[in-house]
């Protein structure tokens, strides 16, 4: 498993360089330029190009690239061509926000999501399971940014009990933490929610009609331990695998609930960094998005052996 | 442990949670009264108001660097840090005094060759500043507090270009971070204003913290937009990015926040609504909207075409779609200057008064030659105010029969492509919007869009011989009379040759809560003079 494990890491350089060379490549041929952004309307041509000869934006393509390169193999991720501050600070200033956002959304869309795809199972055809079904739909239709804004009309405007927008870090209070947490993770966790309720469901009902389900239930076992120890238990692995999936997007998503919630996570950060063209920044975010792909696909590999004892490598 | 114990211990937290039992201290609400929470009109994404220009960040370094003079509300320059000058009788040689006791955050005393540096590096960005060194004879130290500046002809407009409020600002920094390469960045934000910089807690893109310099000694005179005794009345202002502006609205209403710079036009009667908000005019200088038209190409080469555009729209349009039906907002602008201010005219402006006549205008654009070539009109669709103002232009151009190739983009591509001279087929383009902030446009100094130097003016490259000849009477202008009478010819200069197309005048709003109070109007928040109570 071990060997297994490092071959995986091994195996995940070439594709951090393929990922390095594309992201490079798109955005030097991407329109924009930084340096006018810098240098504010009012500024003269001249001075547009004297800032652009400043940052080395005019040197060639393959000059630039090298030099990227040769700094991120010293671990040097370079330094914002705006805030003047070293990308990795950047990135670390943010990293908390964005990693506390998907765990409170993650936690939350398990502990939601996997009981009720496992009760619609369970009471399938029944007002229950189209119950369950009707809010997976409507929790998958709906835009995040939707639910994000009537969340904070209800919970924050009227009812006053959760705060619109913010973040407190954790080291200040677990309940300061928390409250600025719940209303984007689950503005955010909607949609996931709804796919993994019905992936669960649709796992479910394959199990359940399993002969061994059956024995179970001829040997007089419980309806509890049936479904959550003998059939989830067997139903994990296309469950894991969307979960696993889910992290990947829920980086997307974070975006867009950073921007309503006024977290500042790395998904404003990318924003930013787009609409400014800060390379250095874009490059170092999607470099660190690439390697948490790459880490969570692998993680996920290595739980199936958890939970299908036929799965090794 | 049983399932009613565990019940019992999560109510009483949750309990104890929304009593407030878990929130701040008491110690800490004293605090929040003391602290407050501003909302700027973007991010405060770099700090050095010399290497960009942006506004956000001449407005935070306002709060930071100061000035040796400061423009008031009457567009005059009143001393700040100096406390008095001379000049010789021919005009050429001045003579400046620093005010006693002025220190930096760092502890130091703001001496003279801290402000030659200072100057040396703004005046190679600053269009007024490059002007003054092209006269400059010498800038050196005398002693501690007074320096001298010789020049080789007389600068009438010296004070003014000291104290103006346009970026970049001749802000004041020390000696040793004001020799950095005015094309380079500096990365120690000490200067001897009101309030300093808590480097340590700026997360750029989302809070930026200032906090009061209790070391600072303000003028004894009464606060006046940049001029007057900058008196702090908070401990600490902190600025909340918030990239959202439904989200603002919301943090404002729920007293997350204590005062929105400038919300959008949408949200402001949901604002007026709530009895816990003021909202009023903030900048009453206002904005200037604009397209550009590209002098080195067809069909705008030609000023028939341009003046056809300039018949046929209408400002009422334009207005309209950027503030909406809020009248108090936007007024018609036949002029390139900002209204009610002391140069304001509207000399030659009658091309854009009275009804729009649609029909004049296909002919004069017809008398210049223009037979449907594809017109490459650039719009940011990532900035509201250029974006209403593009969707009006495509109407307009294709009212008048052109063929509009309409590029919907980003501002970031704007800003770049806008540099292009290439044809409008090989990535230039024919047209673009944008705005110009009022306190750019009281007079030729700071306004690079109204200058017609052809290849060296601003994009689109105007020339205009009649506005430029006027542009330096308005420099040589010895009083208010003269350079009335200047601006009169050069504004009808520019209207005839049409530089820029002007779509109207527009203000915004600024809100905030009722405890906070001594919120001024003026060209940037002015932070001094404002107080909160719990």
């Amino acid at each position: 498993m071990l060997s297994y494990i490092l071959r995986r890491i091994v195996a995940t350089l070439p594709v951090m360089a393929i990922v390095a060379l594309f992201v490079f490549s798109l955005l030097y041929i991407a329109p924009g330029d930084p340096a006018v952004v810098i240098a504010g309307d009012q500024a003269s041509p001249e001075d547009v190009e004297r800032i652009r000869q400043s940052l080395g934006l005019d040197r060639p393509f393959l000059i630039q690239f090298g030099s990227w390169v040769w700094r991120i193999l010293h671990g040097d991720l370079g330094t914002s061509i705006f805030t003047n501050l070293p990308v990795s600070t950047m990135i670390g200033q943010r990293l908390g926000p964005t990693l506390s956002l998907m765990m409170v959304t993650l936690l939350l869309t398990i502990v939601v999501a996997v009981p009720l795809g496992v009760v619609a199972a369970w009471k399938a055809g029944s007002f229950i399971d189209r119950a369950i079904m009707a809010f997976a739909v409507f929790g998958f239709s709906l835009p995040v940014f939707v639910v994000g804004y009537v969340l904070a009309y209800i919970f924050a405007l009227e009812l006053e009990w959760l705060p619109v927008q913010g973040y407190t870090p954790i080291t200040q209070g677990f309940w300061p933490w928390l409250q600025n947490l719940i209303l984007p993770a689950v503005a955010l966790g909607c949609v996931y929610i709804a796919l993994i309720a019905r992936i669960t469901r649709a796992t479910m009902l394959e199990v359940l009609q399993q002969d061994y389900i059956r024995t179970a239930r001829a040997k007089g076992m419980g309806q509890g331990g049936i479904l959550f120890i003998h059939a989830l238990k067997n139903a994990a692995v296309p469950i894991v695998t969307v979960i696993g999936i889910g992290i990947a997007l829920l980086i997307g998503g974070a975006v867009v609930t950073e921007s309503v919630f006024a977290i500042p996570g790395l998904g404003r950060l990318t924003i930013d960094a787009i609409l400014r063209r800060d390379y250095p920044v874009i490059q170092g975010i999607v470099l660190l998005f690439s390697f948490v792909y790459v880490l969570v696909n692998l993680m996920i590999d290595v739980t199936y052996t958890l939970v299908d004892p036929r799965i090794r490598y | 442990m049983d399932r009613r114990t565990v019940l019992k211990g999560l109510a009483g937290a949750g309990g104890l949670a929304l009593s407030g039992g878990l929130s701040a201290p008491a110690i800490a609400q004293g605090a929040a009264a003391r602290t407050l929470r501003f909302v700027p009109q973007a991010n405060l994404a770099n700090f050095d108001p010399i290497w960009g220009t942006q506004y956000v960040v001449r407005n935070a370094a306002a709060m930071v660097w100061d000035t040796l003079y400061g423009i008031d509300a009457a567009f005059q320059p009143q001393r700040q840090m100096v406390e008095s000058e001379q000049v010789s009788d021919d005009g050429t040689t001045w003579i400046f005094k620093l005010r006693s006791g002025l220190k930096f955050h760092d502890g130091e005393p703001v001496l003279s060759k801290d402000v030659v540096a200072s100057l040396n590096r703004w005046a190679v960005r600053d269009p007024m500043g490059l002007m003054i060194k092209a006269l400059q004879q010498e800038l050196t130290a005398v002693d501690d507090r007074t320096f001298k500046w010789v020049l080789k002809q007389p600068f009438p407009k010296l004070l003014f270009a000291l104290g103006k409020n346009n970026a970049p600002v001749a802000f004041i920094m020390p000696e040793r971070i004001a020799q950095t390469d005015p094309f380079k960045q500096i990365s120690e934000y000490i200067g001897s204003g009101p309030l300093k910089f808590a480097k340590s807690e700026w997360v750029p893109g989302a809070k930026a913290v200032f906090e009061k310099f209790t070391d600072y000694v303000p003028r004894q005179e009464k606060p006046d937009w940049l001029a007057g005794g900058k008196q702090v009345m908070i401990d600490r202002v902190e600025w909340v990015i918030m990239p959202d502006a439904a989200t603002a609205a919301a943090a404002l209403q729920n007293g997350e926040v204590d005062w929105w710079e400038n919300p959008i036009a949408d949200l402001v009667p949901v604002l007026k609504k709530n009895k816990n908000i003021s909202v009023d005019i903030g900048d009453p200088l206002g904005n200037i909207g604009s397209f550009r038209m590209n002098f080195l190409y067809p069909p705008f080469n030609d000023v028939k075409a341009r003046r056809a555009v300039m018949m046929a729209l209408s400002q009422e349009d334009y207005m309209r779609a950027i503030v909406g039906d809020d009248n108090s907002l936007w007024k018609s602008l036949p002029s390139f200057f900002t209204p009610d201010t002391p140069l304001y005219t509207e000399m030659g402006g009658d091309i854009l008064k009275g009804k729009r006549d649609l029909n004049a205008a296909k002919k004069l654009l017809a008398e210049s030659g223009y037979s449907g070539q594809p017109v490459t009109c650039l719009v940011a669709q990532d900035q509201p105010i250029t974006k209403a103002m593009g969707d009006v232009t495509a109407d307009l151009l294709k009212q008048l029969g052109m063929n509009v190739d309409f590029v919907a983009t980003d501002w970031g591509t704007v800003g770049a492509r806008r540099a292009q001279k290439t044809p409008p087929g090989q990535g230039g383009w024919n047209m673009f919007h944008t705005w110009h902030a009022g306190a750019d446009c009281v007079n030729p100094a700071p306004y690079t869009a109204i200058r017609a130097t052809g290849d060296k003016a601003w994009f689109g490259w105007p020339t205009s011989p009649g506005t430029e000849k006027e542009v330096a009477s308005w420099f040589e202008a010895k009083n208010l009379d003269e350079e009335k009478a200047a601006i009169g010819r050069l504004n009808k200069a520019a209207m005839d040759d049409v530089v820029y197309a002007p779509t109207g005048f527009f203000l915004s709003y600024t809100a905030w809560r009722n405890n906070v109070s001594g919120v001024a109007k003026g060209p940037v928040p002015l932070f001094w003079g404002v107080s909160k109570s719990a």
